[in-house]
């Protein structure tokens, strides 16, 4: 017996958000189907596998932490290794998710031009692909803290909203550019660009309160900065009042997952025109 | 009988653009948008299909068929009108969607479970058959990438069918794959439908449309011009083909039709003997007189045939391209023949002559069809006859 309920009901090219997400719900086992295979395809090859997933945060904090404090001289904060760690977890999930998840719609032209289900599938099996590498990040900066004699207290449980807020901000990025992506195929090279510039004025490897003039002002606006503060604040502390950048995050977040929602809406229906 | 399938007024626009949209030219063309040209791939279509029917579209390539499929698989919306869909659709659009190269066949089956909408305990307890009817066993562990595309070809549709589907969406993929496969996918089909599967089937290949859709649906250039049973929609398809002005659909979608310069006066076909006929034996030399005449001043004239085969696919296509009668003055009357030998198998089949501008881009006027039947050798099967000859070398004694 069929359901009294078509599965499949088009008219007119936009989705109600109710319905989206009703559709997403529906497509939870897909979702988290594709973002295995996400996750196993990119270290399939790889001898080390799943270790590369860390290695490389790790080791891009390593040289940082050692040519900013070792050549650039820059001391400011107590615990610099630390510091600079607990900026990377974040920034490198940030940066590795938006760089996969603003093309992840066209990237998957075989799938969406062939069968229907909602297309922000695409864009967050990347976050939840990524998932595993951040969470590892994450743990290990917990247990160098004491080795570098760092004391957590009961601030480290910051840790639980910062990491929302991220996931937040980097959902609400990613299904923005994937829809934008679509129409303008620039989107992939300003947000690989953007990304360049994005780590500079980012406060990842000097605090905050180094920065200065345009810099300070570009820092301000920046919605990663409020949250690198709750990761700093949540382990190697001394950030200051962040209630003004949390805020911004959280501005941020909004408006990006409110022009996502209304983008997928509008678009997602005949996204395949494109592909 | 509940409806399976729903159209009402359901047509899709697409934007034809020069080029991909580029941020910058977009930009400054805001002003002149116009010069985007719009395209109604597909319009006015009003549909009802009933659960368990086996349905079937034709038209010629461009007419809009895959589209109306692409809607009734929800991958995408309508421009206008509705399209509704009852219960659980599996398109085969292409077999093996979304196959990922570097996953295994396994890794691959839940993906594409996944898709269709299985959950993983589901596609876990089919895993066996599917993998059994794709006849893959020994590649279950082998990154795809590794597979024949016939491999590729039967895990898809293993996959497809084993979800158990309500509505099958069926769109050109039974061309491929060997012949055993292809048989066995017909009696898939045929078993589903036997179990109250809804199969829409968009096909080329009228035969198998035949023998497995019950009602069919004609579409000519976007517009619904034919809807009934397969025999009669197949008939006015072959109607439509030898009407068409436009013959030679692979060149001459970008051509254009220019009236009141040549007129064809007559078009026939001479047997062996140069008498008219309408019977040929295979390999038999014969040729197509054309009479013309030109109505105004031309200064190149191409003159083309196209030949059809008895299922619509066009065989053959030649043209004078490369060396074009020049120089035809009004009223100046152009006879001329196209000679070749019937080369092909026992069929009745359609020859369609035009007469061309010398840059191919402008059509001045085509020719009534020319009908005949050819007895072909009965060893032959297939669009062509080449002649094979099978010879037996001598042995030699070592």
């Amino acid at each position: 017996m069929l359901a009294t309920a078509p599965t499949i009901d088009l008219q007119g090219e936009s989705t109600s958000p109710g319905r989206l997400a009703r559709q997403l719900w529906e497509a939870r086992e897909l979702f988290l189907i594709l973002s295995r295979k996400e996750f196993h395809v990119r270290y399939r090859r790889a001898s080390f596998g799943i270790l590369w997933a860390l290695a490389l945060p790790l080791l891009q904090a390593a040289v940082l932490a050692l040519v900013f404090s070792k050549v650039a001289h820059i001391r400011a904060a107590p615990h610099y290794a630390v510091f600079v760690l607990a900026g990377m977890a974040p920034w490198s999930y940030f940066s590795m998710t938006i760089s996969a998840g603003s093309t992840a719609v066209v990237d998957s032209t075989d799938l969406s031009s062939k069968v229907y289900f909602p297309r922000a599938v695409l864009p967050l099996a990347q976050l939840a692909a990524n998932l595993y590498g951040y969470l590892v990040t994450v743990a290990i900066v917990l247990l160098l803290c004491p080795l570098f004699h760092v004391g957590l207290g009961p601030a480290a449980l910051l840790l639980l909203p910062a990491s929302i807020l991220l996931l937040a901000l980097t959902a609400g990025f990613c299904l923005t550019a994937s829809a934008l992506h679509v129409y303008f195929r620039d989107v992939r090279y300003i947000v690989s660009a953007a990304l360049m510039v994005w780590f500079y004025v980012t406060p990842v490897v000097y605090p905050a309160g180094d920065a200065s003039g345009k810099l300070r002002l570009l820092l301000e606006l920046n919605p990663m900065t409020g949250i690198l503060d709750l990761f700093r604040t949540a382990t190697v502390g001394g950030v200051g009042p962040m209630a003004v950048p949390v805020l911004i995050s959280l501005a941020w977040t909004l408006g990006l997952l409110t022009t996502a929602t209304l983008l997928h809406c509008r678009y997602q229906r005949v996204f395949a025109d494109l592909l | 009988m509940t409806n399976a399938i729903e159209l009402a007024g359901a047509g899709k626009r697409f934007t034809k653009y020069e080029d991909t949209p580029m941020i910058l030219t977009s930009a400054l063309r805001v002003r002149n948008r116009t010069r985007r040209e719009q395209l109604w791939a597909v319009r006015g279509v009003d549909l009802e299909v009933a659960e368990g029917e086996s349905f079937g579209i034709i038209g010629r390539n461009g007419s809009g068929k895959s589209t109306l499929m692409t809607m009734m698989a929800g991958i995408t919306a309508p421009t206008e009108g509705s399209v509704r869909v009852w219960g659980r659709v599996a398109p085969l659009i292409s077999v093996g969607v979304g196959f990922h190269r570097e996953l295994t066949g396994r890794e691959n089956i839940y993906v594409n479970g996944a898709i269709l909408g299985l959950s993983r305990r589901e596609i876990t307890d089919r895993l066996e058959s599917v993998i059994d009817f794709a006849g893959i066993e020994g590649f279950i562990d082998t990154p795809v990438k590794f597979y024949s595309s016939g491999m590729y070809v039967r895990l898809g549709f293993s996959v497809a069918v084993h979800a158990q589907p309500q509505v099958l969406l069926v769109d050109e993929v039974l061309a491929v794959g060997d012949l055993a496969f292809q048989v066995k996918c017909f009696e898939k089909m045929n078993e589903l439908r036997r179990e109250g599967t809804t199969i829409v089937m968009v096909s080329h290949h009228l035969g198998a449309v035949r023998r497995m859709c019950g009602r069919v649906l004609v579409v000519d250039r976007g517009i619904p011009r034919f809807l009934g049973e397969a025999p009669e929609a197949i008939a006015a398809f072959h109607e439509i083909l030898s009407s068409s002005t436009e013959v030679l659909e692979d060149h001459g979608s970008g051509t254009r039709f220019e009236p009141g310069v040549v007129a064809v006066r007559s078009a026939e076909l001479l047997g062996a003997d140069g008498e008219p006929t309408g019977h040929v034996e295979a390999g038999e030399p014969v040729s197509v007189r054309l009479r013309a005449e030109a109505l105004t001043d031309i200064e190149e004239v191409v003159v083309g045939i196209t030949l059809f085969a008895p299922d619509g696919t066009p065989v053959y296509a030649d043209s004078n391209a490369l060396e074009p009668f020049q120089d035809l003055g009004a009223g100046t009357e152009l006879t001329c023949t196209l000679s070749f030998r019937a080369q092909l198998p026992t069929g009745s089949y359609t020859a369609v002559l035009r007469v061309d501008r010398g840059d191919l881009r402008t059509n001045l006027a085509q020719s009534p069809t020319i009908s005949f039947f050819v007895t072909g050798r009965h060893t032959v099967a297939g669009h062509a006859d080449l002649e094979a000859r099978i010879a037996r070398e001598e042995p030699v004694r070592r």
